[in-house]
C-alpha cells in the first residue's frame, strides 16, 4: 500500500504545481458557473413593465386589466396603461416600458361575435423574455376566453333559457387570468439556474481530470520515470493504483470545493448532503475509469490528450452539461442515460428538486457504477500494455 | 562512502552476485539478444561493450527485471531478478535522464527512496548523503528542469545509489556528457567498486570500457561474441596490428577497398579516421595506400598502434564500435 500513496501523493503534488490544472479543476467551474448563473439566472426573478394600450374600455378589456393587476402577477408585471397602441409603441422603443399589449377598440364587443378581434403586443428583439412575458399574458387570456364562449355556445346550443344567457355572460366578464398557466410558460422547473449549472460544471471540468491525470502518464512513460519506477521492488499494479489515487482525490477535491464555494457564495442547491456525496463518489469513480481508459487506448501523450478531449466533450454534449436535458429532444435524453455525468447531473436535480435522501439517489448511483465497472475493467486490460516498460 | 545493502543470508550469495545464463529475448521476428550468459562478483565492474542496436539495453533491462527473458534466466545474489527481493539490491541508472523536472532534486531522490522501502530518518539520511556525493545540496531545493545537462546526469546516477544496491546497473551512463562530468562519473565508478559494489556498465565508448572495467564483454548484434580481461582481450589478436588511416574523402569506400587487401581483418570508420586490423600491419601500407587511391581519398596520417579493445572488435566483428 506504500507505494501507493507515495506514487499518488507525489502525482498531486504535480498537479498542484501545474497551474493549469487548478485552473481546470477549480477556478474554471466556479467561474463558469457564476458566469453562467448571472446570464440566465434571470429567469428565476422576471419582470417586465408593460404598456397596456385600453382602446376598447369595454367589459372584456376591463376584465383583462383588472386580471394583469392582480396581486399573483404583481411579482411578474407592471401595468403602465397608455392610451393608445402608438403611445404603447412608443413606449417600448424608448425603453420605459419592455413591451405592449394592445387592446384594440370594439374589442369586448366582437367577442360575441363569430370573428373576434385580436389582442396584439408590442415586443423588442433586446427583451425576449419581457415579449415571452407580454405574449404568454395575452396567450392564456385569449384561451380563457375562448374557453368561456365555448361554454356559452355550448349552453345556446343546448336549449338553454336567454335569461342564463345574461348570466353566463356576467360570469364571462369576471374573467381571472390563470397565473399557473403563465408561470409554467415562464420557468420550466422549480430548479434555480445555479443549481443546475453548479453541478453541470462541476461535472464538466472534473472530467478534465481524465485528460491531466492521461497526459501525465505518457509525459512520465516518456522521461522513463515509470520505467525506473518499475525497476524498484513494487509492481506495475502499484503504479496503476496510484495514478488512480491521485485522479480520485483531485476529482473529490475539485467536486467538495465545487459544492461547498457554490452552495454557500451562489446559493446553488446541491440537496441532500450525503446523497450529494454518494452521487459524487460515484462520479469520480467513473472519472478514474475513464482515465484508465484513455490511458488503454492511447500510444502519446498527443494521442491522451486528443482522445481525453473527444471523450470529455462528447460526455459534456450527452449528458447535459451545456443544456437542460428536460428540454433536450428525445433522442439526447436517451443517450444521456448512457452517460455517468448525465445520471450524476440527475441525481444532483433530484436531490434539489424533491428534496428528498439518499434512496433519491439509488438509481444514479447505480448506474454511474455501472458504467464505472464495464469502463474501468476495459481500461484496466488496456493500460497493463501501457505500463510494462 | 556509500554502505551497501545489508548481505543476503542465501548460501547462492557466495557464488557471483549477477548470473545470466542463456539470455534470449526477441521482439517480433528481431533477435535482440541471444545466448548471453555472464556472470559478475562483488567488487567487480563489468563493461558490456557494443555498438548502438547491439543488445546491451535490453540485456540490462533483463538484469533489473524490467523485460522478461524469452529463454534464459537471470538472477541476483540468487533471487530471481524479477523478485522484490533482487531489484532492492540492485541500483538502476537509465540511459536517458529519468528524473521528473518540476519536481526538486530533494524531492525527485525522496520519491525514488520511497519506492524501495525507505522512509523516515533513514530516507533523509539517504537523500543528504547522495546530495552530497553528487555536489548538489546547495541546490536541492531548485527544481531538476533548471539544472545543466551534467548536474542532471550526477543527480540521475545518484537517485540509483541511494539504498545502497550492492549491484549497480550503469546504461551508458556517459552519453552527451562533458568532458569533467564524465571523468567525475568514471571515478566514482570505480570507488564504488573498491566499496564492494559490483557494476554492470554499458558503453560503446572502447576506451571507457578500457579505463575503469575489470572485464569486457563484447556484444555485437544480440551475440557476447567474447569476454574477458583486457590483456585477454588484446591476447586473442595474437602479433596483429591496428592501423589507423587519417583520411578526407569517401572513407566507407576506402573502408570497403581496405577490408579487400589480403591481411585486413576487418576495417570500420570512426572519428574520421579508417580502423584497420591486420597481420603485419607495415607490410600492407603500400597495398592500403593504393586502395585509397582508388577510393579518390586523401590519406592524411597513417598510425600503426598498439591493439586495444577497439581492435578486438573491429577483429570480432570486421566492423568499427562507433559506425
Amino acid at each position: 500500500m506504500r507505494p501507493v500513496l507515495v506514487i499518488a501523493a507525489k502525482d498531486l503534488k504535480q498537479r498542484l504545481r501545474d497551474r493549469s490544472a487548478i485552473v481546470l479543476a477549480l477556478l474554471a467551474p466556479l467561474a463558469v458557473a457564476a458566469l453562467m448563473s448571472a446570464a440566465f439566472g434571470g429567469a428565476e426573478n422576471v419582470h417586465a413593465t408593460l404598456a397596456v394600450a385600453n382602446e376598447d374600455h369595454g367589459a372584456v378589456a376591463t376584465g383583462l386589466l383588472a386580471a394583469l393587476h392582480a396581486p399573483e402577477l404583481g411579482r411578474l408585471v407592471t401595468v403602465d396603461e397608455v392610451r393608445s397602441a402608438s403611445a404603447a409603441t412608443q413606449a417600448v422603443r424608448s425603453g420605459s416600458a419592455d413591451a405592449g399589449i394592445v387592446i384594440p377598440a370594439g374589442f369586448s364587443a366582437s367577442v360575441l361575435t363569430a370573428s373576434p378581434e385580436a389582442l396584439s403586443t408590442v415586443t423588442s428583439v433586446n427583451d425576449t423574455v419581457a415579449a415571452e412575458l407580454a405574449s404568454s399574458v395575452t396567450q392564456a387570456f385569449t384561451a380563457r376566453l375562448n374557453g368561456d364562449r365555448l361554454a356559452v355556445a355550448t349552453a345556446l346550443a343546448a336549449g338553454a333559457p336567454a335569461s342564463h344567457v345574461q348570466a353566463l355572460a356576467r360570469d364571462a366578464s369576471g374573467l381571472e387570468l390563470p397565473v399557473d398557466v403563465v408561470q409554467r410558460a415562464l420557468g420550466a422547473r422549480q430548479l434555480s439556474t445555479i443549481s443546475y449549472f453548479a453541478p453541470a460544471m462541476a461535472i464538466f471540468f472534473v472530467l478534465f481530470v481524465v485528460s491531466f491525470t492521461s497526459r501525465s502518464f505518457f509525459v512520465e512513460r516518456e522521461q522513463g520515470m515509470i520505467e525506473r519506477a518499475l525497476a524498484a521492488p513494487i509492481s506495475a499494479r502499484h503504479v496503476v493504483a496510484g495514478k488512480a489515487l491521485s485522479a480520485f482525490v483531485l476529482a473529490a477535491t475539485s467536486l467538495a470545493v465545487i459544492g461547498v464555494v457554490t452552495g454557500t457564495a451562489f446559493g446553488a442547491d446541491w440537496g441532500d448532503p450525503l446523497g450529494a456525496i454518494l452521487v459524487s463518489l460515484a462520479m469520480v469513480l467513473s472519472v478514474v475509469a475513464l482515465t484508465a481508459l484513455v490511458i488503454g487506448v492511447a500510444r502519446t501523450e498527443r494521442q491522451a490528450e486528443t482522445v481525453s478531449s473527444i471523450v470529455v466533450f462528447c460526455l459534456a454534449l450527452l449528458g447535459g452539461n451545456f443544456v437542460l436535458v428536460s428540454v433536450a429532444p428525445p433522442l439526447l435524453r436517451r443517450l444521456a442515460l448512457f452517460t455517468p455525468n448525465g445520471w450524476a447531473l440527475r441525481g444532483y436535480t433530484d436531490l434539489a428538486t424533491t428534496g428528498g435522501g439518499v434512496g433519491t439517489v439509488v438509481v444514479p448511483v447505480l448506474a454511474i457504477l455501472a458504467f464505472a465497472a464495464v469502463v474501468g475493467v476495459a481500461g484496466l486490460l488496456l493500460a497493463r500494455r501501457a505500463v510494462r516498460p | 562512502m556509500i554502505r551497501l545493502a545489508a548481505p543476503v543470508r542465501d548460501p547462492a550469495v557466495a557464488g557471483p552476485l549477477l548470473r545470466c545464463e542463456g539470455l534470449t529475448r526477441r521482439f517480433g521476428d528481431r533477435v535482440a539478444v541471444e545466448g548471453v550468459s555472464l556472470s559478475l562478483p562483488a567488487g567487480e565492474v563489468y563493461g558490456l561493450l557494443g555498438p548502438n542496436g547491439a543488445g546491451k539495453t535490453t540485456t540490462i533491462k533483463m538484469v533489473c527485471g524490467l523485460t522478461a527473458p524469452d529463454r534464459g534466466t537471470v538472477h541476483v545474489a540468487g533471487e530471481p531478478a524479477t523478485s522484490a527481493r533482487a531489484r532492492r539490491l540492485v541500483g538502476y541508472v537509465p540511459q536517458d535522464v529519468a528524473l521528473y523536472p518540476d519536481l526538486t532534486a530533494r524531492e525527485n531522490l525522496r520519491f525514488l527512496g520511497s519506492l524501495y522501502g525507505l522512509s523516515g530518518g533513514v530516507l533523509r539520511e539517504r537523500v543528504a548523503e547522495a546530495l552530497e556525493l553528487t555536489d548538489l545540496t546547495d541546490r536541492a531545493r531548485e527544481r531538476v528542469g533548471s539544472y545543466s545537462g551534467g548536474m542532471k546526469r550526477r543527480l540521475n546516477m545518484a537517485a540509483g545509489l541511494l539504498h545502497h544496491p550492492r549491484l549497480l546497473v550503469l546504461d551508458e551512463p556517459t552519453v552527451g556528457v562533458d568532458p569533467q562530468s564524465r571523468f567525475a562519473i568514471l571515478e566514482r565508478v570505480r570507488t564504488f567498486a573498491g566499496q564492494g559494489m559490483a557494476v554492470l556498465y554499458t558503453t560503446h565508448y572502447m576506451e571507457e570500457a578500457d579505463r575503469i572495467c575489470d572485464r569486457v564483454g563484447i556484444i555485437d548484434h544480440g551475440h557476447l561474441v567474447a569476454e574477458g580481461t583486457r590483456r585477454e582481450l588484446v591476447a586473442k589478436l595474437g602479433e596483429k596490428d591496428r592501423i589507423e588511416l587519417g583520411a578526407l574523402g569517401d572513407l566507407e569506400r576506402l573502408a570497403e577497398l581496405s577490408r579487400q587487401v589480403p591481411g585486413v581483418e576487418g576495417a570500420g570508420v570512426a572519428d574520421h579516421c579508417v580502423h584497420l586490423v591486420a597481420t603485419s600491419g607495415r607490410e600492407l601500407l603500400p597495398a592500403l595506400l593504393e586502395a585509397a587511391d582508388r577510393a579518390e581519398v586523401d590519406i592524411t596520417s597513417v598510425d600503426v598502434v598498439e591493439p586495444d579493445l577497439e581492435a578486438v572488435f573491429l577483429h570480432l566483428t570486421g566492423t568499427a564500435l562507433r559506425e
